[in-house]
């Protein structure tokens, strides 16, 4: 494949560039409910269909679990489908996002971050996505408005490989990134049909049609069921090679590489290793930058894989390191460690007795700032010299 | 020689194709949903696709692993989602151009109650498909409990008669009111001691929902639930029409239209002798349902009359 044609260049924000990357994909039912701070891509996805930029089937549900309803049926019947929430919204579909992921619809959904119910805050954080986290799905998490638009992209390509068919929901900070406006590159749409053409030259997937003897959500009892959820396990280890791979296209033709499943920044040489996610990763580089001025050899990974957990190449990035240190947008009931730290720590045998420094930053759009990060390496540079450590840390209850 | 041919019943005239279940499954002997099961394919044809849910039908129509009861096609959904996939299947058939007649199957406790809000969507954005709710007055697959399609002094396992529980306290939510007031392409009330009205009614809603949203609601007496002898359940769909319990409608965009007349209509006490739900109620009670019955008929009547 040559590469594509200059896209044209546009300052949207992010929630406009979730509508962009959808219309891109050319999807034949769209539902989506408004919620801040998804309401833009409803609002936007509506004004194409009203201007004829798109001709999707267009469904104004009435409430988010309806969206995630039409698009999985949509989906089950051969369709290629979209839909975007947030929060409460997320938390609203649940039962839906089950049955999507236990029915293997290869579904794209966008999310924008937010805190979940109970307190109520219409606030970013990665609450949201973390609780849904057992729910099946693949879950990407992106950085700024060009990854939002190119994940979406390979979303596609990700959800209806006939070695996957899983849903995939695309991540990004709510507030942070929804509204904030940044030059994207809008591709040109039949080079994205190129790019996601070799989805039709696979054996067609199994659908339901009206008239032909087929259910869909069977009873599954005893085997029946334990083979179904084998599948999807095994469908999901499956698809962190594949991230990788479709990373790789996707940069072959766009020109733009984002790592897959994590994106590594000055890991080589580094004794020491930040991990984090979504807008503040780019904060982090900088915080890196200076901090390998100051001559502290220390490494970033940007987790863009959460579900499934990129474990293969964490361990080959984090071998060897003397300590880590996470920073985790959300928090875990049940552990004191924040949600991706808690994961990493399965990987405690493979990566030995390092430190791993657990913080909780920038819940309810408080910032995750540079003197936090600074901060952070400090501590998990005194760590790695085998001093003593406060394994989990609340940056802002310490302010 | 004589002619001895047996005269077939004209039901069957309007069959356009054959039995999609198998002789014998897991549903109560008795049971109105059954029947209604069994005939709605074949009114409605080949192209049919059933969207159904946890409930009376899940047994069978849902099937085990890969081992099914009927041969349609079929999507199981959770009872929050009927509606909701149904809007999905038949937007993207209708954008394909693949002719499909999509039918949601749910019990009244789906339909009027967790599953209440995707229904009222669909039926405001006027989906083209059916909507076809069994209603046997509560959760009859969970054993019995009260549903908001419940009457008044029903007694269900968790409205129950004691030493002061008196059976359900709360009026019946009147859902075929509710839906007409969405004013669906198509509605209608139907019920199986009545099979040309009802048969006449699917017809109706098939060629109705090529145009916008089209919701039956079916009574469905349930003979384990309302302790009814498996013989009388006809009977007693039957008295329901008789005493206006249920009477007999349909609506076209909202205008409704009386389809079997009651011209005297016998008292409540004739219908509820037939089983054991209400046979704690005293005057008192019945008189309450009586009451009741009344006045859901008077509405009816009163907007079937003034036309609009």
């Amino acid at each position: 494949m040559v590469s594509a044609q200059k896209g044209q260049v546009r300052v949207i924000t992010g929630n406009a560039t979730g509508a962009y990357g959808a219309m891109l994909c050319r999807p034949d039912v769209i539902a989506a409910y408004p919620i801040t701070p998804q309401s833009e891509i409803a609002e936007q996805l509506a004004q194409f269909k009203a201007d004829g930029v798109i001709n999707s089937e267009f469904v104004e549900v009435e409430g988010e679990n309806s969206a995630m309803n039409v698009v999985l049926a949509a989906s089950i019947a051969g369709g290629r489908v979209f839909t975007a929430t947030s929060s409460y919204g997320l938390v609203f579909m649940y039962d839906a996002l089950q049955e999507t992921s236990g029915f293997r619809a290869p579904v794209v959904m966008v999310n924008a971050n937010r805190e979940t119910p109970g307190i109520h805050a219409v606030s970013s954080g990665q609450q949201d996505m973390i609780s849904a986290r057992d729910a099946g799905w693949v879950q990407i998490i992106t950085e700024n408005d060009q990854e939002i638009l190119d994940q979406i992209i390979m979303a596609y390509m990700l959800a209806e490989d006939n070695d996957i068919l899983l849903p995939v929901m695309v991540n990004y900070d709510g507030f942070y990134l929804s509204y904030l406006a940044e030059a994207v590159e809008i591709y040109q749409i039949e080079d994205v049909d190129k790019f996601l053409a070799p989805l039709k030259k696979q054996s067609p997937r199994q659908k339901l049609e009206p008239g032909v003897a087929q259910g869909c959500g069977t009873h599954g009892m005893e085997m029946g069921y334990v083979e179904a959820r084998y599948k999807h396990t095994q469908a999901m280890e499956r698809v962190k090679n594949k991230v990788d791979e479709i990373d790789k296209k996707f940069g072959d033709y766009f020109g733009r590489y984002y790592g897959g499943q994590i994106e590594e920044y000055r890991t080589d040489d580094a004794d020491i290793i930040i991990i984090a996610s979504g807008s503040a990763t780019g904060t982090a580089r900088t915080v890196i930058d200076t901090k390998r001025e100051q001559g502290i050899k220390v490494g970033l990974i940007k987790l863009r894989l959460f579900r499934p957990f990129p474990a293969e190449r964490l361990i080959q990035a984090l071998k060897g390191k003397k300590a880590i240190g996470v920073i985790d947008r959300s928090i875990c009931f049940g552990w004191k460690y924040g949600p991706i730290c808690m994961e990493l720590k399965v990987l405690t045998q493979e990566l030995g007795s390092v430190p791993i420094l657990s913080y909780i930053d920038g819940l309810a759009n408080l910032d995750i700032t540079i003197p936090h990060i600074g901060r952070v390496v400090d501590e998990v540079n005194e760590a790695a010299k085998g001093k003593p450590y406060q394994d989990v840390t609340w940056i802002p209850m310490e302010e | 020689m004589v002619e001895t041919t047996k005269k077939r019943n004209k039901i069957f005239n309007y069959f356009v194709q054959d039995e999609q279940f198998a002789g014998g499954v897991a549903w109560c002997a008795g049971c109105p949903m059954e029947l209604i099961a069994r005939l709605t394919p074949k009114v409605l044809g080949k192209n049919m696709i059933f969207v159904g849910t946890p409930g009376c039908a899940a047994p069978v129509l849902h099937g085990q692993n890969v081992g099914a009861w009927h041969r349609m096609a079929y999507m199981a959904s959770v009872m929050t989602g009927v509606p909701s996939k149904a809007t999905g299947l038949s937007r993207y058939y209708n954008r394909i151009g693949k002719d499909a007649t999509v039918v949601c199957f749910t019990g009244d406790g789906c339909a009027t109650d967790v599953g209440f809000q995707p229904l009222s969507g669909a039926a405001e954005r006027q989906e083209k498909f059916i909507y076809l709710a069994y209603d046997n007055e509560g959760y009859m697959n969970t054993g019995n409990q009260r549903s908001s399609a419940t009457p008044i002094g029903a007694a269900t396992t968790t409205t129950p008669v004691g030493k002061i529980g008196k059976g359900k306290s709360n009026a019946q939510k009147n859902m075929p009111m509710i839906m007409l007031m969405h004013k669906p392409r198509y509605m209608a009330t139907a019920t199986v001691s009545h099979l040309e009205d009802f048969i006449k009614k699917l017809q109706k809603a098939k060629e109705k929902s090529k145009e916008g949203f089209a919701y039956l609601h079916l009574f469905s007496p349930c003979p384990v639930g309302w302790r009814i002898d498996s013989s009388k359940v006809i009977e007693v769909c039957r008295e329901a029409v008789r005493t206006n319990y249920f009477p007999l409608w349909e609506a076209e965009n909202g205008k409704p239209r009386i389809t079997v007349n009651v011209a005297n209509p016998k008292p409540i006490s004739e219908f509820t002798k037939l089983m054991r739900k209400y046979s704690h109620l005293k005057e008192d009670g019945l008189a309450e349902l009586q009451k009741q019955v009344d006045e859901r008929y008077a509405l009816l009547k009163t907007l079937a009359d003034a036309g609009i």
